[in-house]
């Protein structure tokens, strides 16, 4: 406008006398030559001008662009990522190649109160720093390098702020020490701290829904076991009891026969108490982990001896076909425990088959384990039932007796063993169960002959 | 000859009825003591032939009471303990128990460790040794060493001979796997208690019907063995 206010005068003047000396050498066409510099010299500097901001710009927003596609690159990662440990390995190494930084995450320890440095970090923080990350986690602020807030500090430190709260305290540690004094690269970095921080708050809660979901299961498996302990106890605890009372109310009035009769069942009772007893105890032990292994080696066939001498009373009718050859070596096992296994299998051979049906017991060796088969000839496990069977509280269709945990200790004492236990149905009827032990280590001094 | 003198050391005053009746009703003469300390006292005082003791006391081990006992009387000491300590039977062997029974235990079972109990007591005063031991089928004559199933005679490797002989002096009565090394294979070899077992294979291979169910040559998983003697 001023320019133009000036034109005027200048082209004013110009009177028709002069009308001889050409327009061009004029000096009021001298001056409007000089206007036309001046108007295309600050033509061309705006232009230029706005050509470099443009160019900035357009710079700046490849800048910001790459940021984006690489926190959308660490967002995608950080999502499909599961483990605090994990997911905060990708955000430390997406923010340090991103803002060309060494990178710390500090967590609140398990007090709450005070800050740990995770172990992935790329540096560490001497008592100073770790003051100023203090402070941050204790403000909600951003503070060090670069901030209005202590910002003598070696690295800047962004609080990691979820929306349930503070989750952490992010240290960025710049190559250079100018590199992240851009009100825009602040910004970006706030943004690149609040990914990690939602996704260290997803880890906690996913956290929190395992545990109560593992709070859930022990809930229910106590309660599963409640329930059918208490019946297994009580009715047990019912015949002794029955069988008790009516003895001491009907005096002389029962006959000898009777009295007997009501003996043996308190007697059998208080046996089958004690087996349930006993397995639940060797059930603790296997899953409070407190189940120690005291391996030596053992010829089979003594253990085998051994429960079927413990099952005694209750195989006194059966017939037992026991194949052991001579020449199977000897297993490296803890005999208390795999007696165990074998007076389950063998349990339930005797609770599931009639009593005038044999059982087979087979063992041979492959010269990497030995295999050991209880078979019975009874009505077989329903079909698809094949594994269901070694879980816990698992009953069979036919007979409600036991608590179900023979099998799942049995389980539990051959997998500590290195071993595996399965079922399989007979074709000719029947069950089998194998189970593998084996002969690892490094078999005994040879036994000395004599003659 | 005069009733046979039990102590038992126990706090439970069920098990302590229940004993109170079975041996009574047997003919011993029976004296309770409810701590290992009393326990103790009792035995010093009463001269018993057997004595019966919970490993479970409340003022004290009993392991520790049957060390004490130890020190001054060689007389029989059952331990009662449960299924599942076999660790604690094996310590308390070693400790100088002479014998164990598994609770939840018969009135028969107990009975029948006190009558090896005693009839061990005996055999050691008199030292005429019986010279044939026998037990169903089995007979094992230590003068003319030889053992017979049956009438069949059986021939025996000397070590074989030497794992039953000593089974036979300790017949009826748990022998722990270091005892039998100890005493068959000498001190040195107490670490491999594999020969005991596989010897153990063989002698059942000779002298059982069916080795793996034995009758006389009875395993004690997790301590030791014991040769039937009734």
């Amino acid at each position: 406008m001023k320019k133009k206010a000036r034109l005027i005068p200048v082209t004013q003047p110009v009177k028709p006398t002069s009308q001889k000396v050409p327009a061009f050498f004029r000096k009021s066409d001298w001056l409007s030559c000089l206007f036309t510099f001046v108007v295309m010299l600050v033509v061309g500097l705006v232009t230029s001008g706005l050509a470099a901001r443009i160019r900035m710009q357009a710079e700046a927003a490849r800048q910001r662009e790459q940021r984006t596609a690489a926190l959308y690159a660490m967002s995608r990662e950080l999502a499909s990522t599961r483990g605090l440990d994990e997911l905060l390995a990708i955000a430390v190494r997406h923010i340090s190649d991103v803002f060309r930084s060494q990178i710390v995450v500090l967590l609140p320890g398990t007090g709450g109160e005070t800050l740990v440095s995770w172990s992935g970090g790329q540096f560490t923080l001497d008592s100073n720093e770790l003051g100023v990350a203090k402070w941050v986690h204790e403000h909600h602020q951003p503070a060090g390098l670069g901030t209005s807030t202590l910002p003598g500090a070696a690295a800047l430190y962004l609080p990691l702020q979820a929306p349930r709260g503070p989750v952490g305290v992010l240290g960025i540690h710049p190559a250079d020490r100018h590199a992240l004094d851009s009100p825009d690269q602040l910004h970006q970095l706030e943004t690149f701290a609040n990914q990690t921080a939602l996704a260290i708050e997803r880890a906690h809660l996913a956290d929190e829904a395992q545990q109560a979901q593992v709070r859930i299961e022990t809930e229910r498996l106590r309660n599963s076991l409640l329930s059918s302990v208490s019946h297994d106890l009580r009715t047990p605890l019912a015949t002794i009891t029955g069988a008790a009372t009516t003895m001491l109310e009907s005096g002389t009035k029962i006959d000898a026969q009777t009295r007997q009769e009501l003996l043996e069942s308190v007697r059998e009772e208080a046996d089958r108490l004690n087996r349930l007893v006993q397995n639940l105890l060797e059930m603790t032990r296997l899953e409070s982990g407190a189940l120690q292994l005291r391996k030596e080696w053992h010829p089979l066939e003594e253990v085998i001896g051994a429960a079927l001498s413990r099952l005694g009373k209750q195989l006194a009718d059966r017939r037992v076909d026991t194949h052991v050859p001579s020449d199977l070596p000897l297993v490296p096992i803890d005999d208390v425990l795999v007696e165990q296994v074998l007076v389950n299998l063998l349990d339930n051979a005797i609770k599931y088959t009639p009593s005038s049906s044999p059982i087979r017991i087979l063992a041979t060796s492959t010269g990497e384990a030995v295999t050991v088969e209880v078979a019975d000839h009874g009505p077989g496990l329903p079909r698809g039932e094949e594994d269901r069977v070694f879980e816990k509280f698992y009953r069979g269709p036919s007979n409600g007796r036991g608590a179900g945990l023979g099998l799942a200790i049995s389980q539990g004492i051959v997998n500590a063993h290195g071993g595996h236990i399965w079922a399989q149905n007979l074709p000719e009827g029947g069950v089998a169960f194998l189970f593998t032990l084996p002969l690892a280590g490094k078999p005994p001094a040879s036994v000395p002959a004599d003659a | 000859m005069p009733d046979p003198v039990v102590v038992v050391i126990e706090d439970e005053p069920q098990i302590r009825k229940f004993l109170r009746a079975t041996l009574e009703g047997q003919g011993y003469r029976l004296f309770e003591a409810t701590t290992g300390g009393d326990g103790v006292v009792e035995v010093g005082s009463r001269q018993p032939d057997v004595v019966i003791i919970d490993l479970g006391l409340p003022d004290m081990d009993g392991l520790e009471v049957i060390r004490r006992v130890r020190e001054w009387t060689a007389v029989p000491v059952i331990v009662l303990s449960a299924r599942g300590q076999e660790r604690d039977k094996v310590t308390a062997l070693d400790a100088g128990a002479d014998d164990y029974v598994s609770k939840p235990f018969g009135a028969g079972e107990l009975l029948a460790r006190i009558r090896v109990a005693l009839r061990h007591t005996a055999g050691a005063s008199h030292e005429t040794d019986e010279a044939v031991f026998k037990v169903g089928e089995l007979r094992v004559d230590l003068l003319h060493r030889q053992v017979m199933v049956g009438d069949k005679e059986i021939h025996l490797t000397p070590i074989e001979y030497k794992l039953l002989t000593t089974l036979v002096r300790h017949a009826g009565k748990v022998v722990t796997h270091q005892q039998l090394l100890r005493e068959v294979w000498g001190p040195s070899h107490t670490e491999q208690a594999h020969y005991a077992r596989v010897y153990m294979a063989h002698l059942r291979h000779k002298l059982e019907a069916e080795p793996a169910r034995p009758r006389y040559l009875l395993t004690e998983s997790g301590v030791g063995y014991r040769l039937a003697a009734e």
